[in-house]
């Protein structure tokens, strides 16, 4: 397995490398030039500006969330878990059906539902039911879906992935009903309270929502961070991310690992869900699939199999995605334009990430 | 005996999970339908057959028996323990869950609301119109018992040897067929080839006069994917490039031939067959333009891109900004249809210009793929560095690679939107790439018959199974995943790949052993 690339001093890759080179500075400076007369033109006051990167942050916070989902996997099986977006549509209708439960039943002391009565535990409850479904449907899908595919040549899991993505969205499909459903949110989580803060003249409302998406994204992150970086299971986790048949000679449980990566990425991918849930208000079957697409594109760009370059990448992703269309002055229908140009722009000019993969090159 | 009724428990509650999710997918009710008309019971509601739910109970809990019984068929009390078990746990299962919908249903709660599947009338069909206590006992009753009958019939079947004799059988027959004198004459005379491919290209030429015109339609959809599959088999089968962004060089096709015919957005009104030429051609340049950027990135960063890259040109042409200039989330209205000589083509005979076209196309394809290019892609499929080092520009094939196939999807966009006379923005989703590449898994990546035989399976059958409409992709999705793992070559494998595919741990075998000088 260990072949070396041939190194590519041949004239015509040279070539490549200066058009490359110019074609990046034309693009620069045609940017620089959209963005200056923009600015200069005094289309959107500051406070606009803050209301753009506050919505980036969070919405980005959410794609960090998953995009660590798909780095985990990635890291260990070298597969894009396709229908890793479709564990983030099961936490999210998990949720949505925990939020309706309690908001039925009522609660006598206080008048109302147990909803309103207790928001903090009902929170809870939706993350930890919407995390545990999530995660448990990551279970089975490995065991079902890419388990006997192990070892098979890279297209094959890949396709199964995608399989697997249809099934189940086309499963919430007939089983929930196509319609668009709105979370219920308890009374001090409604999607327009928040915070009011004034910038230039005009007021930014920071709603408690998105506060606690990002909140507990960061949290999230962090605590799956020093999962992975400081405990023993997260080492022997780096162990069969580095070499499968070594970690077993060490006495690493490989199969047990790689079940319990889809277990974590699972319930990562439902606290996403729930997030997107609450904070956004809109959930269908087809919800998972964009954001996935879009985390994936996120982990690419923080270097995929590295934990904070997903963060990072999540979270650049975001601000430029809802950033981008205002500072370049075009339609706001084309964000989803802007995220997969910067990610074709990224792995034509640095595929191995911003931050950097953790992969060797003997991997890949 | 503990074993047994673990394991029974175990498959128990695996087949009771499966049965509760087939009921909360609403497929018992179509599948009872299907099962009560076989074998001609009258329908008493309206979501479904009582009849047909019960047969469908006690065929799945006979299949749960006997592969419950499977790892111990020696004696009876071990079959019986293990039906036992089984059907104890699958009874459970099922009629705790119908009891539990019933209950809910008979407290008036609208479940409906929630699971598009369960409303009052549904529930009524899962207790077979009976009371709760009794529909669930005869659900209860159902399993058990067949549980039972199915691991006690698969060890009376053991115990007879039944099954060996049978098998013995079809073994003797197919040798028999094999050994034939007709078969024998056929593969010994070298022009039973050309035979055999008149006959097929006779049948191919004929039926469409047999057909009406919603299969007419059908089959032209069908032949449009065969056309993309054709040419994602070079990319993806050939030259081993993972394109998930195919739909681009479709919606460029169909968007060049729409909008150089349409009245409208663009006044230009120019006639079908130039403007098939030059979407052709627009297609390919567009597979160079991506080409370009994308050639030295690996597998999975190129399927990315290149998904991204279909993503972009479905935002595109559905954004406000073109919508002067591409028409928008409309599409494109009025599109030209070809006629030659005056008369226009239609219904049959727009099936036989795809045929044709189809057929230019194997020709094409079957020409390269014998050539030093297809040498070169197949090459490069297998090792990249190798093929580098024996000479191959490896940048040079693999722009090749994507400009004939984009030319092949822009043509099958061409005729597609000729044939509709329309084309927009949601006939241009992500789906069609992933279409187009299922396709070619399901048939057999890299071989020509494979890709129609795929077509037909993906394409075709839906069409055939159109009471599944609801249930089409679910159905899809779950095939895909069982077809990786039973036969990950696809139906009609090349047989190079079969080789590969079955080949198991490349690094363990000893070099003799690989591909080299097995190819017949």
């Amino acid at each position: 397995m260990s072949e070396t690339k041939p190194k590519k001093t041949t004239g015509r890759v040279n070539s490549f490398k200066i058009i490359q080179a110019i074609i990046s500075v034309l693009f620069l400076a045609f940017l620089s030039w959209r963005l200056y007369n923009v600015i200069s033109s005094g289309v959107y006051g500051p406070d606009t500006w803050v209301r753009f990167a506050i919505s980036g942050l969070i919405i980005g916070s959410v794609y960090a969330v998953i995009a660590i989902g798909y780095t985990l996997v990635y890291g260990i099986l070298f597969m894009i878990n396709f229908a890793h977006g479709e564990l983030m549509m099961i936490g999210a209708f998990s949720g949505y059906f925990v939020f309706e439960a309690l908001k039925s039943i009522p609660v006598a002391a206080t008048g109302m539902s147990f909803l309103d009565s207790y928001q903090i535990i009902s929170v809870v409850l939706a993350f930890i039911v919407g995390m545990f479904m999530a995660a448990l449907s990551g279970y089975f899908l490995e065991k079902i879906a890419y388990r006997p595919l192990r070892g098979a040549p890279r297209l094959i899991p890949l396709i199964s992935a995608i399989g697997a993505s249809i099934f189940l969205q086309n499963a919430a499909q007939v089983t929930f009903g196509p319609q668009r459903r709105t979370y219920t949110n308890p009374d001090a989580l409604l999607r327009s309270q928040g915070w009011r803060i004034p910038i230039g003249g005009e007021e930014v409302i920071l709603t408690y929502t998105g506060v606690l998406t990002f909140v507990l994204s960061i949290l999230l992150l962090i605590g799956l961070y020093t999962l992975v970086m400081r405990t023993r299971y997260g080492r022997s986790m780096r162990a069969v991310a580095e070499n499968k048949q070594t970690a077993a000679l060490m006495g690493i449980n490989v199969d047990r690992i790689i079940s319990n990566t889809f277990i974590i990425s699972g319930a990562l991918g439902g606290a996403a869900g729930v997030m997107w849930g609450i904070h956004n208000g809109i959930i269908y079957h087809f919800v998972g699939f964009i954001p996935g697409i879009k985390a994936f594109t996120a982990a690419v760009l923080g270097g995929i199999g590295n934990i904070p370059g997903a963060m990072v990448g999540g979270l650049l992703l975001g601000i430029v995605e809802s950033l981008g269309p205002a500072a370049l002055g075009i339609d706001f229908q084309l964000k989803d334009v802007i995220a997969f140009s910067i990610l074709v722009l990224i792995l034509i000019f640095r595929p191995s990430g911003i931050v950097g993969e953790v992969l060797t090159e003997e991997k890949v | 005996m503990k074993d047994l009724i673990k394991q029974g428990l175990r498959l128990g509650s695996i087949f009771g999970v499966v049965i509760i999710f087939l009921i909360l997918f609403g497929l018992t009710s179509t599948l009872s339908d299907i099962l009560g008309e076989f074998v001609n019971l009258e329908s008493r509601t309206r979501t479904g057959n009582p009849g047909g739910l019960m047969i469908l109970f006690a065929l799945l809990s006979l299949w749960a028996g006997s592969s419950a019984s499977a790892s111990d068929r020696s004696n009876w009390k071990s079959a019986l323990v293990s039906g036992v078990s089984v059907s104890l746990i699958i009874g459970l299962f099922v009629a705790a869950f119908i009891l539990l919908v019933g209950f809910l249903d008979s407290a008036d709660v609208e479940m409906r609301d929630y699971l598009a599947q369960l409303d009052h009338l549904s529930v009524q069909f899962l207790l077979y119109g009976r009371s709760l206590i009794a529909g669930v006992l005869i659900t209860f009753g159902i399993f058990l018992i067949f549980g039972i009958l199915g691991a006690l019939l698969a060890y009376w079947y053991e115990a007879k040897q039944a099954g060996e004799v049978i098998q013995k059988q079809v073994l003797v027959l197919k040798e028999k067929a094999l050994d034939s004198k007709l078969a024998k004459q056929y593969k010994e005379n070298p022009r039973s080839k050309w035979i055999g491919y008149g006959l097929l290209g006779l049948v191919v030429f004929i039926t469409p006069q047999f057909l009406g015109k919603y299969w007419n339609y059908a089959m032209g959809t069908v032949g449009i994917y065969v056309l993309m599959g054709l040419g994602l088999n070079i990319v993806v089968g050939l030259a081993g490039l993972l394109d998930l962004g195919y739909v681009a060089f479709f919606a460029i096709g169909a968007y060049t031939a729409g909008l150089l015919t349409a009245p409208a957005p663009l006044p230009l009104q120019i006639g079908f067959w130039p403007v098939l030429i030059f979407s052709i051609v627009m297609a390919a340049f567009a597979g160079i333009l991506l080409g370009i950027p994308v050639l030295r990135m690996r597998g999975d960063y190129l399927a990315i891109v290149t998904l991204g890259f279909g993503e972009i040109i479905r935002v595109l042409i559905r954004s406000d900004m073109l919508a002067p200039y591409v028409g928008g989330p409309q599409g494109i209205r009025d599109i030209a249809g070809p006629s030659l000589f005056g008369i226009a083509f239609s219904g049959k005979a727009y099936l036989y210009l795809i045929i044709i076209a189809i057929l230019l196309i194997i020709l094409f394809t079957n020409y390269l793929q014998n050539s030093k290019v297809g040498r070169a892609w197949m090459a490069m499929r297998e090792d990249e560095t190798v093929a580098q080092a024996m000479g191959i520009n490896t940048l040079y094939y693999k722009l090749m690679a994507f400009a004939t196939g984009a030319a092949f999807a822009g043509l099958g966009g061409a005729l597609f939107a000729a044939r509709n006379q329309y084309t927009g923005p949601a006939d241009h989703t992500l789906m069609v790439s992933i279409n187009v590449l299922s396709l070619l898994i399901v048939g057999g990546m890299g071989s020509i018959p494979g890709v129609i035989v795929g077509a037909f399976v993906l394409k075709g059958l839906p069409e055939i199974l159109r009471e599944l409409d609801l249930y089409r992709l679910l159905v899809f999705g779950g095939l895909l995943v069982f077809m990786m793992i039973i036969r990950p070559e696809g139906i009609w494998p090349a047989p190079r790949r079969r080789m590969e595919l079955h080949e198991g741990e490349l690094d363990v075998l000893p070099p003799e052993e690989s591909l080299v000088g097995k190819e017949g």
